[in-house]
């Protein structure tokens, strides 16, 4: 790998993406059926995620992430110009490693190809579907260099330990324990990236209320937002803070939201739904109903409890975190909303925001907010954007700079 | 009198008849006669709940607009509990008020019992026909909560009530301000097997295993009197840490040198009045079957409230006619499969899917 031009590993890379973003390419259709089973989402969740996964890994979406972050395609081949600064060379790490246990769809292959475009010796403990594993095998098929320098693997859970000592980076997703347990086997010298557990927010201004134009834009973006990956993603839409206003504004946007979120489950209907979550789901609905009999909030749902929205629950009451469930918090301005998540010690990865009005963008990065997006956008993080307020190649080379 | 002291004091009598008929004769209940006596104690519910009349409209059911069979009687769902007393009475003259762990959520629940009546004649019929069917007498060693310190622990009022009729005169308590009392534990323990006196231990799934782990860590392995017994609650519902229930029962089994046979796992919850034990024939197999008394019944649901067909996992739903001063119908998040005559349970953590990206609720909870 580290004779290969940067520019071929990225087109190699393009090239594979390209022939994976057919959803009749045969390795694709078996990976598909396997996800469908693995993750119990219907095949239009998993076929959207697989889309959204290789349309945007082309040869310019990576050269320009790449180029943003060090400033050059060809600072991965050797010795570049800096202006104000020596001459660097962004020279990958020997071996990185990436742990994709309990990832929503594809999110441990990112890092995994920016590894190889950093020209590192990629490993990843993939997941049963093995999506990983047969895009390596399709990369080889680009190019034969690709056979030892990308290794994939299935992960059969905490059974299976991996000796993580030679590792010189470690990319882990997964529960906080299993990071902490992850950690503590690297390398002391080996660079660790941890993504644990997160979840998103919206917020929904007063101004955005009432302007009825934007009410349809805004309502089908959370619903897409919320019904993806069935609220899995640490991307997914979990809670809602609406300002309150006038009551006619609010009760049109919450029609409005639930007759999206109805039209979304068409788009992208429920899976199988694991025992589990079907009881969390229907209780979630159940006590909102018992709460609205009560004249405490709304209830929006289907008859086949598809999805749940219920607006004001009590502020006390942490969000369900179960599939397709929204709580939306009536607030009167974001230092509520960041009440409610500072009481909950909920950790943010991104705040979709109906307005970047400077107030609520400030309150949304006190939170600890990694990415602000609109509404819809949530779970479409561009290749170029920073994964868990992470860039996404510089991690995995060192500087070597050149002063002589 | 109130027309609704006639009919509570009505009802009342006429559960108690039903549980002491059981209890002594094992006269079972009739479905025609169990959907009779649901169907009029949940008109009487209607009336005198406002809470719970407020939710059935939802369902289009009114005191002028009642079901015809027991299975359409909507169920509340536990966490409302933690939301408003669901009573048929002001809660401020309760008898008994029993308080939720608040397991996942921190928050706590309360059920409100306008008599104490049903309650203890309900959990001792259920424990003499399912725990003690040949009759012993045996001394009780409660890993649970000492009622005299926390009153609104139900289980420890159950087996401070059980103590007290079926005990031998000598009770030990090992839960005290949440702590658990190992060393008096092992010495009271260690005394009754001295003096070959059987016992019941009776306690949580999680405090019985806290208790393995101090006998493990101190190499203690303990021979009961024959005829001793083990009762474990509870589960792991809102523990970080679990164990499959096959090996905690053999550890059970190997610390305390008895056989599966003479563990019993009660069901019940907080929101019920009554108690579900393992089936005494399934106790020796893999597969343990929750039955109840005749006046419990239980439907197992998908998401929308349909039956699911047997051996098919779903939500269970609880009818108690014992729970006549709150809500006859309670619905959880708890696991189950009907078999035979009876259930499965599966906890939520047995039947969790671990999967996901990087939420994870209980995570998330925790932080």
């Amino acid at each position: 790998m580290l004779e290969l031009p940067a520019g071929h590993i990225v087109r190699a890379i393009a090239d594979a993406a390209q022939r994976w973003s057919d959803a009749d390419f045969p390795p694709r259709v078996r990976v598909t059926d396997a996800i469908v089973q693995r993750t119990g989402y219907s095949m239009p969740v998993v076929e959207y995620a697989l889309d959204r996964l290789f349309f945007e890994l082309t040869s310019d979406a990576l050269k320009d992430a790449i180029a943003t972050e060090l400033g050059s395609l060809g600072a991965l081949d050797g010795f570049v110009t800096r202006r104000g600064k020596p001459d660097g060379f962004a020279r990958g790490l020997d071996r990185v490693c990436i742990i994709s246990s309990r990832t929503t769809i594809g999110v441990g292959l990112v890092p995994a190809i920016f590894a190889l475009c950093a020209k590192c010796d990629v490993t990843v403990k993939d997941r049963e579907d093995s999506l990983i594993a047969a895009f390596f095998e399709t990369l080889r098929e680009e190019d034969d260099a690709f056979a030892s320098a990308a290794r994939a693997r299935a992960w059969r859970g905490t059974e299976e330990t991996v000796d993580l000592e030679p590792f010189a980076a470690v990319v882990a997703f997964g529960k906080d324990a299993t990071l902490a347990q992850i950690r503590a086997t690297c390398s002391p010298d080996a660079r660790f990236f941890g993504f644990g557990s997160r979840a998103s927010a919206g917020y929904v201004t007063r101004g955005a209320l009432g302007d009825s134009g934007r009410v349809a834009g805004i309502s089908a973006g959370a619903a897409r937002d919320l019904v993806l990956y069935d609220s899995e993603g640490c991307l997914s839409l979990h809670m809602l803070f609406v300002e309150v206003g006038d009551g006619k504004q609010t009760e049109h946007f919450l029609r409005s939201l639930a007759s999206a979120t109805q039209e979304a489950t068409l788009e992208f209907p429920v899976g199988v739904r694991d025992p589990v979550d079907a009881a969390r789901v229907a209780n979630f609905r159940a006590v909102a109903a018992f709460r609205a009999a009560g004249g405490q909030g709304a209830v929006y749902s289907d008859d086949a409890c598809s999805f749940v929205l219920v607006y004001d629950p009590p502020k006390d009451e942490a969000p369900a975190f179960a599939p397709r469930t929204l709580g939306i918090i009536p607030v009167h301005e974001p230092s509520e909303a960041i009440r409610y998540l500072q009481r909950h010690v909920i950790r943010l990865e991104a705040f979709a925001l109906s307005d970047a009005r400077p107030d609520l963008v400030n309150a949304a990065i006190s939170v600890g907010a990694v990415r602000l997006a609109p509404f819809g956008e949530l779970q479409r993080l561009p290749i170029s954007g920073d994964h868990g307020g992470r860039p996404r190649i510089a991690d995995f080379i060192r500087w070597i700079d050149k002063e002589i | 009198m109130s027309e609704y002291r006639e009919e509570s004091d009505a009802l009342d009598t006429d559960i108690q008849q039903i549980i002491h008929a059981w209890h002594h004769h094992g006269t079972t209940l009739s479905d025609r006669d169990f959907n009779q006596l649901a169907l009029r104690l949940f008109a009487y519910q209607l009336r005198y709940s406002q809470p719970y009349a407020q939710y059935c409209t939802l369902f289009g059911i009114t005191p002028r607009a009642l079901p015809t069979r027991w299975e359409q009687i909507p169920a509340v769902p536990t966490d409302v509990f933690k939301d408003v007393p669901v009573a048929t009475f002001d809660p401020s003259h309760c008898a008994l008020a029993f308080e939720t762990s608040g397991t996942t959520q921190g928050r706590g629940g309360v059920h409100y019992m306008e008599t104490p009546v049903l309650y203890d004649a309900a959990l001792l019929s259920g424990f003499d026909r399912f725990v003690l069917p040949d009759g012993a007498q045996l001394r009780y060693l409660n890993v649970v909560p000492n009622p005299a310190m926390r009153k609104q622990s139900s289980l420890g009022h159950m087996m401070a009530a059980v103590a007290a009729h079926r005990g031998d005169g000598h009770t030990g308590w090992y839960i005290e301000n949440d702590a658990l009392l190992t060393h008096a534990f092992i010495e009271d323990l260690s005394a009754a097997i001295e003096e070959r006196l059987a016992v019941c231990i009776a306690g949580t799934a999680f405090g019985l295993l806290n208790l393995l782990d101090t006998f493990e860590q101190k190499h203690l392995r303990f021979d009961l009197p024959p005829g001793s017994r083990i009762m474990e609650t509870g589960g792991f519902k809102g523990r970080t840490r679990t164990v499959a229930r096959a090996a905690f029962y053999g550890k059970l089994m190997q610390r305390f040198g008895i056989s599966s046979n003479a563990i019993v796992a009660e069901y019940g919850m907080t929101e019920l009045t009554s108690q579900y034990y393992d089936s005494i024939e399934s106790r020796a197999t893999q597969q343990r079957i929750k039955i109840g008394p005749p006046w419990m019944q239980t439907r197992i649901v998908d998401a929308t409230g349909k039956d699911v067909p047997d051996e098919i996992v779903g939500a269970l739903v609880h009818f108690d006619l014992a729970n006549r001063s709150s809500a006859i119908a309670v619905s959880t998040e708890d696991l189950g499969a009907r078999l035979g005559d009876g259930f499965v349970l599966l906890g939520r953590e047995e039947g969790a899917k671990l999967r996901g990206c990087s939420i994870d609720a209980e995570d998330l909870r925790r932080a």
